[in-house]
Formats: structure tokens, C-alpha cells, sequence
């Protein structure tokens, strides 16, 4: 484990993480933007962001492709005024060019049905050459090739550097653990700001002081020296870090609403609902048990009558009533 | 049993087997009561007046004097004997339907007997053996019963006559007894669906009026029931009388009798595992809905019963026992659930990987139900785990792209419900899966040296390879 091959590409990563910098300004601008101002909110993004989630788990995406889609995504509504309406197209479309990563905006027939593929299960109402046009756009707009400097980019190399000095230390950091926190992340805004090698680097603390190594921190603490980052930037991040992975691991679940889903089902299947709903109430007025109709009966017959036989019967035998036996 | 032919050799035959619809292709016969039948005589029958034509205090006995006429049974089958006399007694029986329902102060002693006569002579008779033996209820048209137009009246009349007002049970007992309660209860097996529905109609009459008839009544049924799940898988009326028992169910007082909780475990469960269960499946569902709605404490066995008979190979009985399910589940009180929930959902995890669509379709839809999504929500933690597996899997291998579908709507609530445990999951499914890989790619190369082995081993030996 060369890690002086891994600090030298550190070194070149961290030059070049401010050219896939979503813009600020853009990012502001969003960031205030009332709920229903009529643009695009941060509510809205990371709405569309969960929806990504889902998508790319449901494809079976590998978090490269989930964190350069966010990436994409930030970048293009920082450089664009969006409408709402338009912002699943475009979330989609990050979604599918960081999915073909190096076969942007491709034409093929295996990419028209993956786009169809995302459409339908992601339940959107464009087409596929919608979403081929969209994904031509974005990628003209931020020049996008194949890849992009991404906090994920980070925290691999971090892993690595880390575990390269501490190879004994190998199962209680898990890569996949860290991964899924930073995809956590990535569903709030307020990270978009965030540098990738801070962000990283804050995210890779945090799990350290959790399983509690100093030979790790201590690397860590060599990584940071080595990129120059700044000790209270990394702890303003490193304390939001904190708050956001508070909630997404708390036991407390929050409320899915269905209402955005679409339950599409067969048309034998909804017929067979609708039948069963629709078949409930029936027309035979209800008999109370051991209930006198009003008339005068027999005390010897009816006294006894159900209460007494009901009471008796207690297991199988003795259906037989008391009285009606008498009469055979 | 009735010995008509079921082929004939010019019925071609579809893949070794004859159509249903090519054997049915003779003429169906309106099928007459076996009744014992006149020996020819044409019968007659005076007329007599009418009863509003008749001065008040001579109508009971007139009343009596008609009843007596309508004793007189005809022939329907032959269709064109007695025609006036069948119209004269049909019309005399329509008299009598409007005369007990407005009239006062006919209801002497000797009616009673009179009335319960003319019923029975009327309406107790063998049924007709079935058309054919293998009479389907859900595809073939009922054998209608030829004599309806007065049999209905008749019917008409005994329920007007039970609603009356002047009617008093404790006279009629005497002569509504038990055996015209099981003579009654064997005409469910008709299969004119009108004749069961006025026998439901009567039924459940005499059994909110004779309290002393309650337990009997119940007590045959239980015999119909068993007879039919464990003897003969026949009869026609079962959808009729499970009818009856939901409105005495839903009258249940608590805490329920035991014989009731006997008869929910040991009758109305085995109920679902007949072949015909479409027929009376929803009058089934209702009843045992009523049962846990009376009584939560039964939920547990029941769910219990309906897993153990959970069908293995009719996809259609596993629609209907899902449709029941959630129909259990929209009422199931919350420390009930906890109670099912492991056993509940393995069962409901292999339906929704079922390659036959509607049954997947149909578990899946489950999860638009709100009130167990919220049961599901509050216990993510057991349930998820055992239905991860399946949908996971599913996602990725099912035929069906409309399952496909409907297994991301649940995966994300499921995602949206609980991440870190969802994501905990991915991550051993995925490593699971990488194991049986490795694993296999083991077992594979292992056979792969062993071929090479016996190769070289062949070569060795004489040049010549082994097959």
C-alpha cells in the first residue's frame, strides 16, 4: 500500500474538486426560496434527491453513480433557473448520464430502454426522448465528460490511506457503512456547499472517534495537515455531519407518503377489489342471542331455555335441549 | 344418479381431452320434482269464493277451506295437464299471500296446523339428482325447478305468515318442530338459487322466533358444514346458511360461549379448505370478520388456521384467502398483530414472489392499505427482515414488469419507513449473495478439475478418451 502514491493523488484531487463546485450563488439562491415560491425550493431537491435514492438502490446503482447524479444535479440548478415542473426530467437525467458514465447522452437501443426502464418504475410522465434531450442539455451546460471530482472520490482515498497504515484495523471501518452515511448526507442541501475533501474527511472522523482508534485519527489528522484544511472548517462540517447521521440513524421512522406513489394493478385484480369492497353489507337483520321476541313463553320451556342450554354446552355433546328431550 | 351419456365418439377431442362445453351440447330438460305423480286422473277442484267476497266472521274457516285446496300438488312436468287447476290454485295462493299480510283476526288454533300442512305437502320433496354428476356451480346453468310458480307462492305466504303480527311461536311450536326444521334445512341443497334464498329468508325467521329451536338448528348446520368439508364436498346452500350465521354471529353476546369458539375452529376454519370456496367465500369472510370483531382474542387462532390451509396449488383460493386477510387485518387490533406478525409475513413474503402475477399483485397491493401500512410501520424492525429477501430478489427476476413496478412503490416506503435498517440489509443481501457466488464458482471449478483429471487419467491409460 503505496501511501505516498495515495497522498500525491490526494494532493492532485484536491486541486481539482473546485471546478465540479456547484455555484454558490446558485445554491443561495435556492436555498431561500420560499416552499411554494414558485421555484425550485431546497425542500424540492431533496425531495428529488430521496427519489434518486430509491431509483439507483432499486437498480442496483453503485454509489459512484448516486453521488455523481446529486453532483450533476447541484451543478445544473446552480447554473440554471429550473421550474418545478421540469425538475424530475432533470433529476432523472443527471440519474441516467452518471449511470452511462462514459457514454454520455448515448443514442443506443440498451439506453432508450434503460431510460424507459427509469421512467416506468420512477413513475414519471415524460417520454424517453424527453428525458434524451434533457440529458444533452446537462451535459452541454457543465461539459460533463465522464466524471467528476466527487466527496466520494475523497472518501476512498482517505479509506485507503487510512487502512494502508492500520491494515490490522480492517473490519471495523466499513467502506460500505461510510458510503451509505454520505449518501445520507448528500439528501440535504445544505452539504451541496460543502468541499468534497472536507466533507470526506468530516464524514471518516466521525465513524473514527465512533469505533474509537487514535492510530486512525491520528492519520486523519496527517491527511488534513497535508491538504491544509482549515481545523474550523472541518469542525463546523464535521458538527453538521453529526446532527444529519443523529437523525438518519434515530429508531424513529419517518411517515411515508403514499400518496405519491401510483398503485397501477391489473385490471382482473381491480375488478376482484372492487367486487370484495362492494359486497360487505348484508341483508339478514341481525338475531340477538338469547333475546325474548317480545312474546309471552312458557316459563318452563323458555327460562331454561337458551341461556341454560348455551351454558351447558361447554365442548362438544349436550346440543340436545333439556326440554325438547323431555318431549321425545 | 343420472346415467346419460357424457361423450359420444364424434366428440373431437382437444388434447386428449373432451370439451366441457361439446359435452353439454344435449338438450337440457327443465327437471321436475320427484314427486309421486297422479295416476292420470285429471285432478279437480271446486272453486270457492273469493275471501273479500265473504262476510268476516265466515273467513277464518273459508281461509282454512283454501288451505286445504292448495294441499293439492300438480305436475310440472308435463306441461300441459291440469292447466286450469294449476291457474286456479296459483291463484288461490296469491289470495291467501295478500289475506295474511293485511288481514286481522284470522289466526285461529286450528290454522297453525292447517297452514304448516299445506307448506309442507307443498315444499318437502326429494330434489332432483343433478343433471349431470359433475355439475359445476361457478360455470353451469342451474337446474331451475319446474313447479316455481307455486312454490314460490307458497314460500311467499309461509314468511308473510311468520312476519304476521297475530302470529304467536308458542302456539306454532307445537308444529314447527325439529323435523320440519331438518326437512327444511336438507331443501338447501337445491339448486335453484330462488328456492335458497326464500329458504333464507324462512330459516332465519323461525330462528329469531323459536328460541327452543336455536341450538338445534345450529347443531344441524355444524352437521351440513362438516358433512360437506369432510364427506361429500356437495351442497348447494352453504352460501344461504353462512348468510343466517352472520346475522346470529353478529348478535353474539359476550364473552362468547365456547361452543361458538368451537364451532369458529372447527367448523367455519376447515369451511376454506373445500374446492368450491368461491361460491360462498365472501358470506365466509364476513362471518369470520364478525367472529374477531366480537371477540379479539380469536384473531390469533384464526390467522393461525387460515396459514395452516394456506392453498399450495390453486392460485385462485390464494387471491380469495388474501382478499380475506387484509380483510382481517383492516379490523386486527394492534397487540393481536404483534402476536401473528413473524408467521403472517413469511407467508405473505412467498405470495408476493409468486410467478402467478395476481397472486403477487394482490400481496403487494397490501401496502395501499393504510391502516396496516401504519401496523407494518410500528413493527419495520421484525418485518422487514423477513421480507427484504423476497423483494429484493423479486425486483430483479420477476417475469412481470407490472410486479416490478409495484414492488419499487414498497420498497421505497420501506426505505423511506426505516433507512438504516434498509440499508443494513442491502448490505448482507449483497454479501449473501457474493458468498453463493464464490461459492459456486467453487463448486463449479471442483468439477472442473475432476474432469480433467479423468480425462488425463483416460489419456493416460490407453489413449482412448472416456465418454
Amino acid at each position: 500500500m503505496d501511501v505516498f502514491r495515495v497522498m500525491t493523488e490526494l494532493r492532485a484531487r484536491y486541486e481539482e474538486e473546485g471546478r465540479y463546485l456547484p455555484k454558490e450563488t446558485g445554491l443561495d439562491l435556492i436555498q431561500s426560496t420560499a416552499q411554494d415560491g414558485g421555484g425550485i425550493s431546497a425542500r424540492c431537491r431533496d425531495v428529488q434527491v430521496e427519489d434518486l435514492w430509491g431509483l439507483s438502490t432499486f437498480f442496483g446503482y453503485s454509489t459512484q453513480t448516486f453521488v455523481l447524479a446529486v453532483n450533476l444535479l447541484d451543478r445544473f440548478l446552480a447554473l440554471m433557473r429550473v421550474q418545478p415542473k421540469h425538475l424530475s426530467c432533470v433529476g432523472l437525467s443527471c440519474l441516467h448520464l452518471a449511470a452511462q458514465r462514459g457514454a454520455p447522452a448515448a443514442a443506443g437501443a440498451a439506453a432508450l430502454s434503460s431510460r424507459r426502464e427509469l421512467i416506468r418504475i420512477g413513475q414519471r410522465r415524460f417520454t424517453a426522448s424527453d428525458l434524451h434531450r434533457m440529458e444533452k442539455i446537462v451535459a452541454e451546460k457543465l461539459h460533463f465528460t465522464a466524471s467528476a471530482v466527487t466527496p466520494l472520490t475523497f472518501l476512498h482515498l482517505y479509506h485507503q490511506a487510512v487502512l494502508g497504515q492500520t491494515p490490522s484495523r480492517r473490519d471495523t471501518l466499513s467502506l460500505e457503512k461510510l458510503e451509505a452515511q454520505l449518501k445520507a448526507c448528500l439528501c440535504r442541501m445544505s452539504f451541496s456547499k460543502a468541499k468534497p475533501s472536507v466533507l470526506a474527511l468530516a464524514l471518516l472522523r466521525h465513524e473514527i472517534q465512533a469505533v474509537q482508534s487514535e492510530d486512525m485519527l491520528e492519520m486523519t489528522y496527517h491527511m488534513q495537515r497535508h491538504l491544509k484544511i482549515a481545523d474550523a472548517e472541518l469542525q463546523a462540517w464535521g458538527e453538521r455531519v453529526e446532527r444529519c447521521l443523529g437523525d438518519y440513524a434515530s429508531p424513529r421512522c419517518s411517515r411515508p407518503d403514499h400518496r405519491k406513489l401510483l398503485w397501477v394493478v391489473s385490471r382482473r385484480t381491480a375488478l376482484h377489489l372492487q367486487k370484495s369492497k362492494s359486497c360487505c353489507p348484508p341483508d339478514l337483520p341481525t338475531i340477538p342471542e338469547g333475546w325474548d321476541p317480545g312474546h309471552s313463553e312458557d316459563s318452563e320451556d323458555v327460562s331454561s331455555g337458551e341461556e341454560s342450554l348455551s351454558s351447558s354446552l361447554d365442548g362438544d355433546g349436550g346440543y340436545f335441549p333439556l326440554h325438547l328431550r323431555r318431549r321425545c | 344418479m343420472s346415467s346419460a351419456a357424457t361423450t359420444s365418439p364424434s366428440v373431437d377431442k382437444v388434447d386428449g381431452f373432451s370439451r366441457k362445453s361439446v359435452r353439454k351440447a344435449k338438450q337440457k330438460r327443465s327437471q321436475s320434482s320427484s314427486q309421486f305423480r297422479s295416476q292420470g286422473k285429471p285432478i279437480e277442484l271446486t272453486p270457492l269464493p273469493l275471501l273479500k267476497d265473504v262476510p268476516a266472521p265466515e273467513q277464518p274457516e273459508l281461509f282454512l277451506k283454501k288451505l286445504q285446496q292448495c294441499c293439492t300438488v300438480f305436475d310440472f312436468m308435463d306441461t300441459l295437464s291440469d292447466l286450469k287447476m294449476k291457474e286456479y290454485k296459483r291463484s288461490t295462493l296469491n289470495e291467501l299471500v295478500d289475506y295474511v299480510t293485511v288481514s286481522r283476526g284470522y289466526l285461529t288454533e286450528q290454522a297453525y296446523p292447517d297452514v304448516v300442512k299445506m307448506v309442507s305437502y307443498n315444499i318437502f320433496r326429494t330434489l332432483p339428482p343433478s343433471d349431470s354428476n359433475e355439475f359445476d356451480p361457478e360455470e353451469d346453468e342451474p337446474t331451475l325447478e319446474a313447479s316455481w310458480p307455486h312454490l314460490q307462492l307458497v314460500y311467499e305466504f309461509f314468511i308473510r305468515f311468520l312476519e304476521s303480527q297475530e302470529f304467536q311461536p308458542s302456539i306454532a311450536k307445537k308444529y314447527i318442530d325439529q323435523k320440519f326444521v331438518l326437512q327444511l334445512l336438507e331443501l338447501f341443497d337445491s339448486e335453484d338459487p330462488r328456492e335458497r334464498d326464500y329458504l333464507k329468508t324462512v330459516l332465519h325467521r323461525i330462528y329469531g322466533k323459536f328460541l327452543g329451536l336455536r341450538a338445534f338448528i345450529r347443531k344441524q348446520i355444524n352437521n351440513i358444514f362438516l358433512r360437506f368439508v369432510y364427506e361429500t364436498e356437495h351442497f348447494n346452500g352453504v352460501a344461504e346458511l353462512l348468510e343466517i350465521l352472520g346475522s346470529i354471529i353478529n348478535g353474539f353476546a359476550l364473552p362468547l360461549k365456547a361452543e361458538h369458539k368451537q364451532f369458529l375452529v372447527k367448523v367455519l376454519i376447515p369451511l376454506h379448505t373445500v374446492r368450491s370456496l368461491s361460491l360462498f367465500h365472501a358470506q365466509l369472510a364476513y362471518c369470520i370478520v364478525q367472529f374477531l370483531e366480537k371477540d379479539p382474542a380469536l384473531t390469533e387462532p384464526v390467522i393461525r388456521g387460515l396459514l395452516k390451509f394456506w392453498p399450495k396449488t390453486c392460485s385462485q383460493k390464494e387471491v380469495m384467502f388474501l382478499g380475506e386477510l387484509e380483510e382481517i387485518l383492516d379490523v386486527i387490533e394492534p397487540t393481536q398483530f404483534v402476536k401473528i406478525q413473524e408467521p403472517l409475513f413469511k407467508q405473505i413474503s412467498r405470495c408476493v414472489s409468486s410467478p402467478h402475477f395476481q397472486v403477487a399483485e394482490r400481496a403487494l397491493y397490501y401496502w395501499n392499505n393504510e391502516y396496516i401500512m401504519s401496523l407494518i410501520e410500528e413493527n419495520s424492525s421484525v418485518i422487514l427482515p423477513i421480507m427484504f429477501a423476497s423483494l429484493y430478489r423479486i425486483s430483479k427476476e420477476h417475469w412481470n414488469p407490472a410486479i416490478v413496478a409495484l414492488v419499487y412503490n414498497v420498497l421505497k416506503a420501506f426505505m423511506e419507513m426505516n433507512s438504516t435498517l434498509f440499508d443494513e440489509l442491502t448490505a448482507t443481501y449483497k454479501s449473501d449473495r457474493q458468498r453463493e457466488k464464490k461459492k459456486e464458482k467453487e463448486r463449479e471449478e471442483l468439477w472442473k478439475k475432476l474432469e480433467d483429471l479423468e480425462l488425463k487419467r483416460g489419456l493416460r491409460s490407453d489413449g482412448i478418451i472416456p465418454t
